[in-house]
């Protein structure tokens, strides 16, 4: 009996249950399909609005305002490869020595294994800060360098600073434009322009206050003597041997500051001095003074100043700029491709620290024990037996890791702005330059269609690169693997 | 391993430097070496406990400057459901609601569009793909995961928003929902990979023993693969959720920059991230101003949240995970 | 592996030429025409770095008369960034910046910054501007409106909610708004004329987008068929095709009056109607590549500021501009002794009296 009402039951439970079988077997290959036409119809949509505007004008160009047709992405190549190789370089000795660290090196001492175990948890844990956090930080660490020094101004030589030459520059009776080389010197007279630290008479050292004319007395009123106004003249003396400048606080005490050569922004032209100009001749200049008839000879209109002029246009008053070197650099890095490099490593160290760590776990324990039991140190297994065979693994690492970098927009739109295209092109590590990433998004929110499809075409400038590296990494995986077995 | 030669060289102490890798040294020096080599690669690991020591500082130290602030009240922060901080000149709302609520939203939708699909392509990958699909979807995913962010955030202002979504009608130029999915297209791989690790991981053994007592493939995920696989499921969740929470570029081209709360897909919603791209693009941010101090406030919810989740991920995983031999 | 590479090389052509067969590229805006300024010959001895910093509505004049100066000194570096011109203004009082591009002249709080940094500047007006009021294309509702319906949309104590709300004959839709934020001028201007003098400010709510960047406001308009927007007019005539400019009814004349060249010239549209300044560091007109930058900028200036839709203006005012260079007189002439804001056409306040002295 029982089997009887069993039996109808067995079957329809049965039946349903490869109903259920089968259906979910369509339905999984139907959502599973569905990854592949989203992505389908992303390349579509990306190179049916771009592939029209990839020429080789376009990847060799830099960016027009409102001008579409003649912007170019080349300017953005260039930045992205160098801010990448600077990343890379950075980024990946870090990380393979924290991998090494943390599996190699595992410390027996209790509060070491502590250590090292939070080190691990952390870095899991970075992995999945967003990028725009690592861009505020950058912000913090690289560009204002917390505070630490004062900023960069116009019109002022940052204070920390080499690798730049300094030239005057002048515009000739004829119109064109000479340059001479600039000297920093003691100057007689300096204007006092922001706090400084400075000493008294009886020599005691304080920081010096400056203050605006237009500040009100009860400011200031307990530190007078200690306070100076905004452009007060210090004049040059010297104390105890040193050359220092000297000057008045409000409250009527002395106190001096040293002396250091510094270029001033503006020189005057007295007499003849030799220059350059743009076709790299050098000749000495002709100059004037105001009772002398204009020549009219155009060459040597070419070669000559007024030595003074009460007409401000006609003043030979020499005015400073700066030649970048490659290494010029100062301090605070302020938005540069330095600062860009170094916040992109931070971003992209976690995943190098993983993938080596994984890199390293794969190496057979037989190859460790092995060499230890040939003698050799801790380290010296590391180096001879352990990294030759995770190299593959590591280097694959780093080119995802690099990958990665490649595509980061959020943190170089913090720390180096929305740069789209700068005049001159990228001379030093202290210049600004436009990235792939953040050209297409400031492309794709402009309004001008042409940008828009501008922007397509970038995009697949950097996926190609991006399929050219993650070839590069499966190339390199498929080789060694190969050859290590 | 090459450097036999070598190897001779160093056990004999020879003098004669051979070709080779290692250099014939005296024991005690090599021991010098390492502890010098140790103590660089101290040094490198101590970077990574400096960033995170580092960006915790920065985010407790500026936002105590803009808590500190006369006219801010933590309470009024956490609870508020207004804000307009960079876009009055008046009377300034810091409720962080708006912001959240914009978090939320977008997060929301793209959940629901990753973790059903990357589960599923999961279980389609490690149950019942055959070679051949294997060989078609894996790559595609591993592409869709390489996909750097503002290609997405381009498909979603210009193609998501226009074709997909004004035919359905009344959706802003700047909605949550283009944006949502196009972090949910963002968070598919991540899933998908991490949950398929953690299918993998489950032992033939238990599968072979389900099938043994008559369960068709299906009753064999769902019932005994899936649930031994549990806990590196939800850690993949949780990771997904982090990722979305973080995401910056999608937001930033296609949510607009409008803190709004409501439940509505279609309005235009700021979210933190979103906040934090705005006021770095349009203020030269001037330390010491209160807009500036906002950031790290905004930054600061967002890296607990974050961090937070992604702890919890990892406790899960090492908690529950477990271990078969 | 190869298969997967090849797979993927195979995929990546197909799409490809797929794409080529696609609309061939066609030149959307006629862009910038270079007209020939002064011939210089070859200056690419003039080196330096200029650093231009402000209003967004500015920004593409100066950014015309970057592209002109660098066509003739291609070695001058010249960044040209509008974030504002609120921040424009920080930044020239904090000499992080040579020349500040300003939608409005300067406020006295500002002033007072620069003063207490220790800096001088000359005020410049290079253009006048029509603030244009735009809708969408597909909106067929509203042809003209007047300050009032302005003040009703606009302002953060009134904010209609929707467009029935302003006039009974509109759909009931809820009204999308699209803004300069606050630290633009085009913000500060429209504030002034709608809701400054009692008070109020531009509403910021969940209907309103606020954005320093213009392009943005242009997109959320095009995309919105109950939105409406404002910025300067260059930003309309580059997008005229795909965007509806609001008639304004003149509040003197009472006749309804659309912003164009002739009209904005005229002072006809009124009250959006207003000037455009650069403010120049002083210090900074003494290095030569400055120097030479703002001589060229108002030796050129009528052909720049047509070239991006702007409105010169009267031959005196530049040269009264000039003389002032020549004559080394900062200072602004809005503001006077107490600080307060000096009102009326560019042509009655540009007076050397108007200095201080």
């Amino acid at each position: 009996m029982k089997d009887s009402v069993a039996q109808p039951r067995k079957h329809r439970s049965v039946a349903r249950r490869k109903l259920f079988n089968n259906s979910f077997s369509v339905i999984c290959l139907l959502v599973s399909s569905l990854a592949i036409v989203v992505l389908a119809t992303l390349l579509v949509a990306i190179f049916s609005t771009g592939g029209n505007w990839l020429s080789f004008e376009m990847l060799a160009g830099s960016h027009r305002e409102n001008n579409p047709e003649e912007s170019g992405i080349g300017q953005a190549i260039l930045g992205s490869l160098v801010i990448c190789s600077i990343c890379g370089l950075v980024a990946l000795p870090i990380g393979v020595g924290t991998a090494i660290f943390l599996e190699e090196f595992k410390p027996k001492g209790r509060l070491l294994r502590i250590f090292h175990g939070l080190v691990q948890l952390n870095i899991n844990n970075l992995a999945g800060v967003p990028s725009i956090v690592y861009g505020i930080l950058g912000l913090t660490a690289f560009v204002y360098m917390f505070g630490a020094f004062s900023p960069i101004r116009v019109n002022d030589q940052p204070d920390h600073e080499i690798g730049a030459t300094y030239f005057y520059q002048t515009k000739t009776l004829g119109g064109q434009y000479v340059r001479f080389p600039a000297v920093p010197l003691i100057q007689p007279v300096i204007k006092i322009k922001q706090g400084r630290n400075a000493s008294k008479i009886n020599g005691d050292k304080f920081k010096l206050n400056v203050v605006s004319a237009s500040t009100e007395k009860s400011k200031y009123a307990n530190q007078v003597n200690e306070t100076v106004l905004l452009g007060t003249e210090a004049k040059l003396s010297s104390r105890n041997g040193n050359q220092v400048y000297e000057a008045k606080t409000i409250g009527g005490d002395s106190f001096d500051f040293p002396a250091e050569a510094t270029y001033s922004q503006f020189a005057k032209i007295i007499e003849p001095i030799t220059v350059s100009n743009s076709d790299g001749d050098t000749f000495s200049l002709n100059v004037l003074s105001k009772s002398e008839p204009i020549p009219t000879d155009p060459t040597i209109l070419a070669q000559s100043v007024f030595a003074d002029s009460p007409d401000p246009n006609k003043r030979s008053s020499a005015s400073i700029f700066r030649e970048n070197s490659l290494f010029h650099l100062h301090l605070p890095f302020s938005k540069s491709v330095l600062s860009a490099a170094l916040t992109l490593a931070l971003v992209i160290l976690p995943i190098v620290i993983i993938a080596s760590q994984e890199a390293i776990r794969g190496v057979p324990q037989t190859l460790r024990e092995a060499a230890f039991g040939m003698g050799a140190t801790r380290w010296q297994v590391v180096r001879s037996a352990v990294l030759p065979s995770a190299t593959p693994g590591i280097m694959t690492g780093a080119i995802l890791a690099m990958s990665r970098a490649i595509g980061e927009a959020a943190p170089l739109l913090a720390v180096m702005g929305g740069v789209l295209g700068t005049t001159n092109h990228l001379s030093s590590l202290m210049d600004k330059t436009p990235v792939l990433p953040v050209t297409i998004f400031k492309w794709a929110g402009d309004e001008n269609q042409g940008f828009e499809h501008l922007a397509a075409a970038a995009i697949i400038v950097l996926l190609a690169f991006l399929l050219l590296m993650n070839s590069l990494a499966i190339f390199i995986r498929y080789r060694y693997e190969k050859k290590l077995s | 391993m090459s450097n036999t030669s070598a190897g001779q060289g160093e056990l004999l102490g020879d003098a004669v430097s051979p070709r080779g890798k290692l250099r014939p040294r005296s024991s005690a020096a090599s021991k010098r070496w390492q502890t010098v080599v140790v103590t660089g690669l101290v040094f490198c690991a101590l970077v990574s406990v400096f960033t995170t020591i580092g960006i915790i500082l920065m985010l407790v130290v500026e936002s105590w400057g803009f808590f500190s602030d006369d006219k801010i009240e933590i309470w009024k922060f956490l609870t508020g459901t207004k804000w307009t901080v960079g876009q009055t000149q008046g009377e300034l709302s810091y409720g962080i609601w708006p912001l959240l609520s914009g978090t939320l939203r977008i997060t929301g939708i793209a959940m629901m569009l990753a973790l059903p699909m990357g589960l599923v392509s999961a279980i389609y990958l490690s149950e019942y793909a055959s070679k051949r699909t294997r060989s078609l979807l894996k790559p595609t995913l591993e592409i869709l995961a390489g996909i750097p962010t503002v290609v997405l955030g381009f498909f979603a202002v210009k193609f998501i928003t226009p074709y997909m979504l004004e035919p359905l009608g009344d959706f802003k130029t700047f909605n949550a929902t283009s944006a949502g999915i196009a972090v949910g297209i963002l968070c598919i791989p991540l899933v998908a990979s991490l949950a398929e690790d953690a299918l993998r991981a489950v032992p033939n053994r238990l599968r072979e023993g389900a099938y043994g007592l008559g369960a068709n493939r299906l009753e064999v995920t769902l019932k005994v693969v899936v649930p031994a696989a549990l806990s590196g499921i939800i850690s993949a969740f949780l990771l997904a959720l982090a990722r979305a929470i973080g995401e910056t570029m999608v937001v930033a081209l296609a949510a607009g920059s409008t803190p709004t709360l409501t439940l509505d897909p279609r309005m235009p919603s700021q979210t933190m991230t979103g906040f934090i791209v705005e006021t770095f693009k349009s203020e030269s941010v001037v330390p010491g101003t209160l807009s500036y101090f906002s950031i790290y406030a905004v930054a600061a919810v967002l890296f607990l949240s974050t961090f937070g989740i992604t702890l919890v991920g990892q406790i899960i995983r090492m908690k529950y995970r477990e271990v078969y031999d | 592996m190869i298969r997967t590479i090849l797979n993927l090389v195979i995929f990546t052509s197909l799409f490809a030429l797929a794409a080529g067969c696609g609309s061939p590229k066609t030149s959307e805006n006629s862009s910038t025409k270079t007209t020939p300024g002064l011939d210089y010959g070859d200056n690419s001895s003039l080196s330096g770095n200029i650093t231009i910093e402000g209003s967004s509505t500015v920004e593409p004049i100066s950014n015309r008369a970057k592209e002109k100066f660098n066509g003739s000194f291609p070695n001058v570096n010249i960044s040209v960034s509008g974030q504002g011109t609120g921040n424009g203004f920080k930044a020239l009082g904090a000499k992080e910046c040579d020349v500040s591009d300003a939608s409005r002249p300067i406020k006295q709080k500002e002033l007072e910054v620069c003063k207490s940094t220790g800096i001088n500047f000359y005020e410049i007006p290079v253009a006048y501007d029509g603030l244009t009021i735009v809708v969408n294309k597909e909106n067929d509702f509203v042809d003209e409106l007047t300050v009032e319906q302005l003040k009703q949309i606009f302002r953060e104590d009134t904010a209609a909610k929707t467009w029935k709300d302003v006039n009974d004959a509109w759909p009931d839709k809820q009204i999308s708004i699209y803004a300069p934020g606050i630290a633009s001028g085009t913000h500060d201007y429209f504030v002034e004329v709608i809701g400054k003098k009692d008070g109020k400010g531009l509403r910021a709510d969940e209907q309103t987008m606020l954005s320093e960047d213009d392009k943005a406001l242009v997109t959320g308009v095009k995309g919105d068929k109950f939105a409406i927007g404002f910025f300067g007019f260059s930003y309309y005539d580059a997008n005229k095709d795909e965007l509806k400019a609001v008639s304004i009814v003149n509040p003197i004349s009472t006749k309804s009056v659309a912003p164009s060249m002739a009209s904005i010239e005229s002072g006809e549209y009124a009250p959006f109607s207003r000037p455009l300044f650069i403010y120049v560091n002083a210090e900074s007109y003494q290095r030569a590549e400055v120097k030479e930058f703002v001589d060229y900028y108002l030796q050129n200036i009528v052909e720049i500021v047509k070239d991006a839709s702007y409105v010169p203006l009267p031959a005196d005012i530049y040269e009264s501009a000039k003389a002032r260079i020549m004559k080394d007189l900062p200072g602004s002439h809005y503001l006077d002794a107490e600080g307060n804001k000096r009102e009326g056409s560019v042509t009655e306040v540009y007076t050397e009296a108007n200095l201080p002295k």
